[in-house]
């Protein structure tokens, strides 16, 4: 970010002065409503009134197809918990947040969310892009947040509101080295994104690649802002690596491939990519730029196991199917992919225990349903598994304790709020569907761990 | 081959898109005495309207003309809707630049908000690699690089052999005294933004086409680099321009090559503060 940061100081002074105009009149804002009283629905809401979930994520910018993913899983999860009658009587919404992949923007835009939000009971999203920056702010709000990040921070800095069902990021490094052995592959390229989503997954990845005996030929960083990558592409196919390892989103990876292919002789160098190649928006827009079986034909992707069938994964994909084509940016690709997508998957399971635990406690004061959120997911003795908000709360009215058990397979939070999953091995067909190729077992990541 | 050269050669490329929007950048700047910071904005919005046509089955390449006279629509929209009024009004040129920043984040999101936030391709071969001196460029960058020479040569021919490029030469060195010397100078200036915009849906096609995958934001880093490129020729100077662009693409690429990619673009920020604080009217600009 340091070379666009500085480009953009020198010439584009005055997008700065808006921003931080911007940025002000946010602060400003939020002084001023909190002095007028706190939107935060920590006291409860009053009958009638609607609940309100929040997407805090990119919506524009270079990751900017994260957002309308989490949006499609909070839409389709509010109406199926609508559909079954609310949250003691409340019906559920949505609401969002644009951050722009950026925490000097998501600061702002997350101060004007919780000021302007009433009965705001859940934040979803806040990605690695941003979550450093918002998830203290949203804590101190005291709304609870289910994370879509990684980073090491939130594995020893305790947010007593925050909770994520996502492995930390440098365990994703170790699932892609995996998946390099597991192929064969002995010399790596890295090409990852100067974004911080992305660079964390730097460190990991070299130190996995050398204790798997593999080889690191070139270690790229993409400017996510540049035109084009034509250099680096040349310099990773001069170092003739087996398999690139990447992720760098918005059009990035599809113009640094695209580019790969051609100085390559027009064969594709085989990728493996993060969980968050597995979208619609980056199948699309990288098979457009290599060709669709080009594309599908050489790309591995780590994935969190989920179902692929069964009750929970039924009940899940009704509730996606259900908004298809209403959700504003998530029209691309085929539909199918978001049952796969971490954030669809994992956002749902975290919003259905949210949902869950505000019946179980009766009541929609945050201090006093959040308890149940480790309850519901880990489970107690002798409660009852259900696969689906509706199962949940015909089990809860019958007097019975419950343990949620969603697509995203069972929760076991740690101390910290995290419950990593268990690892598969995704690819594509050539017209985009996710299909499971391989897993990832825990001897395999511990033998490249660092 | 050598990594030298082929950043060189990828130089040379950037370089030969970056002129046809720079020159058309500077010439629009010289003429109606807008700094217009939304350029960018309406080159994207030549490469979704071409992207439009493309998806319903029309080849890039015939999609091309009309991506340019919807920009040229646009630049004389921009002008008549939105800068003309506050210039009549006597805004200060700051204010104007300011105007034309929200104007480019207004045709960005509407953009965005049409489109989504995804990537898109045009569907187009590429066609066969050509091995010139161990460069490889294909067929269709072999065409943007010819594209780029056209222009730059129609540029210089209509500005100095044509009536109407006279005219707005004369126009961009003093309005007034043209005016007083019977150039219809708002005519003049009308025909810039359409011919100037007509161009920067040339840039933006071409420069999709060249990068492979773009979307609704992808010029927000190109604008500075036009930028770079006008103000290391001098402002207002077409041939400064294509200087200018020349120096940055192959700067970018070279840096690219021997330090971490993403500090490119610095290094060709880093020559045009070295050049601008030798000569501050840029490469062609006059010295007083």
């Amino acid at each position: 970010m340091l070379a666009v940061g500085r480009a953009r100081n020198s010439v584009s002074t005055f997008r700065r002065s808006s921003r931080l105009l911007a940025a002000i009149g946010a602060v400003a804002l939020t002084a001023t409503l909190a002095a007028c009283g706190s939107s935060s629905s920590s006291g409860g809401i009053a009958s009638g009134q609607k609940i309100v979930f929040a997407d805090v994520a990119p919506f524009s910018g270079p990751d900017a197809a994260l957002g309308p993913t989490y949006l499609v899983s909070c839409e389709g999860t509010t109406a199926a918990i609508n559909k079954a009658g609310g949250v003691l009587g409340h019906q559920v919404s949505c609401t969002t947040a644009d951050t722009r992949g950026d925490p000097a923007d998501a600061y702002p835009a997350v101060q004007s969310l919780l000021s302007r939000t009433h009965n705001l009971e859940l934040v979803i999203g806040c990605t690695s892009d941003e979550a450093a920056a918002v998830a203290p702010v949203i804590n101190s709000h005291k709304t609870v947040m289910f994370c879509m990040t990684g980073q090491s921070l939130f594995d020893h800095k305790h947010y007593d509101y925050f909770y994520r069902l996502v492995p930390p990021d440098l365990a994703e490094s170790y699932a892609m080295t995996v998946i390099a052995k597991q192929l064969g592959y002995k010399k790596i390229a890295l090409a990852f994104g100067n974004d911080i989503g992305s660079q964390t997954f730097v460190a990991p990845a070299i130190s996995a690649i050398r204790k798997a005996g593999m080889t690191m030929v070139a270690n790229e960083t993409l400017d996510l802002n540049a035109t084009t990558f034509r250099t680096e592409a040349e310099k990773i196919v001069q170092a003739h690596p087996d398999a690139i390892m990447t992720e760098a989103l918005g059009s990035a990876d599809a113009t640094l491939l695209s580019e790969i292919k051609q100085l390559n002789g027009g064969t594709v160098i085989p990728i493996i990519g993060t969980s968050a190649a597995i979208s619609p928006a980056f199948f699309t827009s990288a098979a457009a730029a290599v060709g669709a079986s080009d594309f599908a034909n050489n790309f591995h992707a780590d994935n969190l196991v989920t179902a692929t069938s069964g009750p929970a994964y039924d009940a899940f994909t009704q509730s996606l199917l259900a908004v298809k084509g209403k959700v504003s940016g998530a029209q691309t690709g085929d539909f199918t992919t978001y049952f796969t997508a971490p954030g669809a998957v994992h956002l749902y399971d975290g919003m259905n225990l949210a949902a869950l635990a505000m019946i179980a406690a009766g009541s929609t004061e945050t201090a006093k349903w959040k308890p149940y959120l480790t309850s519901i997911g880990d489970g107690v003795p002798g409660a009852v598994t259900v696969n689906s908000f509706a199962q949940g709360v015909a089990e809860l009215k019958a007097g019975k304790k419950i343990r949620y058990v969603g697509p995203g397979g069972p929760t076991s939070f740690d101390a910290f709020h995290s419950s990593p999953g268990i690892f598969q091995i995704d690819t594509y067909t050539p017209s985009g569907v996710v299909q499971v190729s391989g897993n990832i077992t825990d001897a395999e990541l511990q033998a490249v761990s660092g | 081959m050598s990594i030298f050269l082929a950043s060189v050669g990828f130089g040379l490329l950037t370089a030969a898109v970056l002129a046809i929007a720079a020159v058309s950048f500077t010439l629009q700047f010289a003429v109606t005495n807008v700094l217009n910071l939304a350029f960018a904005a309406v080159m994207t919005a030549g490469a979704f309207t071409a992207y439009g046509l493309n998806r319903a089955g029309v080849s890039v390449w015939l999609a091309l003309p009309v991506a340019m006279v919807a920009c040229a629509v646009l630049s004389v929209a921009l002008n008549l809707l939105v800068y003309a009024p506050f210039q009549r009004r006597g805004s200060a040129p700051i204010t104007i630049v300011i105007v034309s920043l929200g104007m480019a984040l207004i045709i960005e999101f509407g953009i965005q908000a049409a489109v989504g936030g995804i990537s898109v391709s045009y569907k187009m071969s590429q066609g066969r690699p050509y091995h010139l001196g161990g460069l490889v460029l294909t067929g269709v960058q072999l065409v943007i690089i010819a594209i780029s020479v056209v222009v730059m040569l129609a540029a210089y021919l209509t500005l100095r052999y044509t009536k109407l490029g006279k005219s707005m030469r004369a126009t961009a060195a003093n309005r007034q005294l043209a005016r007083n010397c019977g150039i219809r100078t708002g005519r003049v200036i009308t025909i810039t933004w359409a011919g100037t915009g007509a161009l920067a849906g040339l840039a933006g096609t071409v420069y999709a086409i060249d990068i492979g995958s773009f979307g609704p934001t992808s010029t927000d880093l190109f604008v500075v680099l036009i930028l770079a490129a006008v103000f290391l020729g001098g402002p207002g100077h077409a041939y400064g321009a294509m200087l200018g662009a020349l120096l940055i693409g192959v700067a970018t690429e070279v840096s690219a090559a021997y330090i971490v990619p993403s500090y490119k673009y610095v290094i060709a920020f880093v020559v045009l503060l070295a050049m601008l604080a030798l000569r501050p009217t840029g490469l062609l600009g006059a010295r007083s």
